[in-house]
């Protein structure tokens, strides 16, 4: 299930077709509304009733691209929708409302030495679906339309898996799991929107389900690349789930975060923290929300984020679902 | 025969720069349908049709740039040296095909923009590709000196163009297995030989030997070139779709350029000019050195973002180079 929703294009304000399929998925087990923001909000039934209520959530959206203009030679110009390195984007496929485009720019060849030493900046980069000239372009793309990395899903190395968009699909694999199965306490599972471009359906969301409890499951930058040395590292892919104590969004509920690691040490699940303060996720909006809320986040470790090729361990994902239904338990007596 | 399902195995398989066997093998295959003692040499393919008369050479290259691996780190990264010209700035996250003993998926590193210290693009030999491997498991399917290509999907683009890495020079094979069937009823009047060669990234040095072997009276080099782009200069390029780019050039037989120019006139067959002041950067400029010397001529096709995992050409003209090939040596007294 997680390559197909990896494989799903749902940018930031563009979430439909991934809501759609995780409606689809959820329908049968438990009550489901969507908000005016598109925020998918669903209500599931526990074993018990939790003394505080509870929230988890992750977010639909990925990082994408948007069609600002088209020249006369058919290229068409974009801007970056959330976070995106131009680097990243060089010379690789995307798709435009399901057309396969590449990422051009001058050859190598053809450039002078100082600008082959220099990073491209975006605004040097545009999208070539093959068009001739701007009117055949216009016959396949509109203003505002929606690029996307077009990336396969691949399973390669000791148990890893590499597509675009695994932030934070994995995250909403694993509320689907939980939607499907059997879970400790009732909670209300969020699946957000607009998280790349400012926590926005967080926000909404947040203040509509009005919980007192809140669990983020999201992916983290792992910089355990030999680029990198000891606590720049941020977080090191096999070695479990990533609970942060503060990024630049958030400093987490200590108590919740201490609880975290000690509901992790007893059940064996492999746990870690973040070594550098960066990033920030939907626990930004949601811990501000209303009257405050408690919050964590339990976190993938993972690789090459933001581009069209995030790695992801296998083992870590299972250790994130493990823990987050291991601290369900736990905070429902809180 | 179907010109972009011949791309698309070519350009789907690896044969980096010495180490072209996978493609020569795929391109011997085609080529047997017109030549059966076809055969590889060196790594580079090699044909004959017709006897007698003046020796003809038509050569595409057969190698794409890549990488080969100098090392692998103790946590399992690869470190690589290049194999051709790479554009370094669009490695980070750049998914790439590993051949080992069986062929991997990996990836190269991306340094996370708040550990990016440097504003530059690091060198090619700077850079790690993740395998998800231990050192210990990669060992098992990894030697130093194994190559690496680009990622090496395939696509269909609008009308006839199409996207991927290695279309530099896979089109050139391409269009000269698309000459050679346009020939197969034809007697020809003199010597066709056939030369897929390899190592053309790193100094066209497949062309060096198999010309030497082959001891051509005239030469044609079929490569890619520049099509005009977003960026790129208006007057340095050609045009995509628009035909054959004819070379023409002081290090290029001028009588020979012509010969093609009134051909493709003749013939309508859409073509254009390139005009080059000295060397070509091709083949050609090891086949007019050979031996003796040959006459030699460029017949390039218009290609966008060269070097990068997502060239794009347009079939319509390969097809062009290739009835201008066929029509010349049907020509030939």
């Amino acid at each position: 299930m997680l390559k197909e929703l990896c494989l799903l294009n749902g940018g930031s304000g563009d979430e439909k077709a991934v809501r759609e399929f995780i409606i689809n998925e959820i329908k049968d087990y438990c009550d489901y509304r969507v908000d005016n923001l598109g925020n998918l909000i669903c209500e599931k039934k526990g074993k018990e009733t939790p003394k505080s209520k509870i929230m988890i959530a992750a977010h639909m959206d990925e990082v994408a691209l948007i069609i600002t203009s088209v020249k006369s030679d058919g290229s068409l110009v974009f801007s970056a929708v959330g976070g995106i390195e131009p680097a990243t984007i060089m010379g690789k496929r995307v798709t435009v409302n399901g057309m396969p485009g590449v990422i051009g720019s001058p050859a190598v060849h053809n450039l002078s030495a100082s600008e082959k030493d220099e990073n491209p900046k975006m605004s040097s980069l545009y999208i070539d679906i093959g068009a001739e000239n701007k009117e055949e372009a216009e016959k396949y793309v509109s203003l505002g339309d929606m690029a996307y990395f077009d990336s396969e899903f691949i399973e390669f190395g000791d148990g890893k898996i590499r597509c675009k968009a695994i932030d934070d699909r994995a995250g909403c694999g694993m509320m689907i799991d939980m939607i499907k199965g059997e879970i400790p306490f009732d909670t209300t599972f969020v699946f957000t929107v607009q998280e790349e471009i400012g926590t926005r359906g967080a926000k909404t969301s947040t203040f509509s389900v009005n919980p007192d409890i809140a669990i983020v499951l999201e992916t983290t930058t792992a910089a355990d690349i030999p680029l990198s040395e000891g606590d720049k590292k941020v977080c090191i892919q096999k070695k479990g789930a990533v609970v942060s104590f503060m990024d630049r969004g958030t400093i987490y509920d200590r108590e919740l975060y201490k609880l975290a690691f000690s509901v992790a040490n007893e059940k064996g699940i492999p746990v870690q923290t973040k070594s550098v303060v960066a990033g920030g996720n939907d626990s930004g909006a949601i811990h501000i929300t209303g009257d405050g809320v408690r919050t964590m986040a339990i976190s993938i470790p993972c690789r090459y984020l933001h581009s069209p090729s995030c790695v992801a361990d296998k083992s870590d994902i299972k250790a994130c679902y493990d823990l987050c239904l291991a601290v369900l338990s736990e905070v429902g007596k809180l | 025969m179907d010109i972009t399902e011949i791309l698309e195995k070519l350009c789907k398989s690896g044969g980096v720069s010495g180490d072209e066997t996978e493609t020569s093998e795929i391109a011997l295959s085609y080529l047997k349908e017109y030549d059966k003692n076809a055969f590889i040499k060196n790594g580079s393919v090699f044909g004959k049709i017709g006897n007698g008369g003046k020796k003809i050479l038509l050569d595409a290259h057969i190698d794409r740039i890549g990488f080969i691996v100098t090392s692998i780190t103790d946590d399992g990264f690869i470190k690589v040296a290049n194999c051709g010209g790479i554009d370094k700035r669009l490695l980070p996250a750049l998914p790439v095909k590993i051949y080992g003993n069986k062929t991997i998926d990996g990836v190269f590193v991306s340094v996370p923009p708040h550990l990016a210290s440097e504003e530059k693009p690091l060198a090619v030999n700077e850079m790690y590709i993740d395998t998800g491997y231990s050192k210990e498991e990669l060992e098992k399917i990894l030697s130093l000196g194994d190559t690496i290509s680009f990622d090496t999907t395939f696509k269909k683009l609008l009308g006839n163009r199409v996207s991927g890495s290695a279309l530099d020079d896979r089109s050139g094979v391409a269009a000269i297995l698309y000459a050679l069937e346009l020939l197969k009823n034809e007697n020809l009047n003199c010597e066709l030989q056939i030369l897929f060669s390899t190592e053309e990234e790193v100094g066209e040095r497949g062309a060096t030997t198999g010309a030497f072997y082959l001891n051509p009276d005239i030469a044609i080099a079929v490569d890619v070139s520049f099509a005009y782009a977003s960026g790129e200069k208006e007057d340095k390029c050609g045009k995509m779709g628009k035909g054959v780019m004819i070379g023409i050039s002081p290090s290029l037989d001028r009588e020979l350029s012509h010969t093609l120019i009134s051909i493709a006139k003749e013939k309508n067959i859409p073509y254009q000019t390139e005009v080059m002041s000295g060397r070509t950067g091709t083949n050609a400029d090891r086949f007019s050195v050979n031996r003796e010397g040959a006459c030699a001529s460029t017949l390039s096709i218009p290609l966008k973002y060269m070097h990068t995992p997502t060239e794009i050409i347009d079939t319509d003209d390969i097809v062009s180079v290739s009835k201008l090939i066929a029509e010349y040596v049907k020509g030939v007294k």
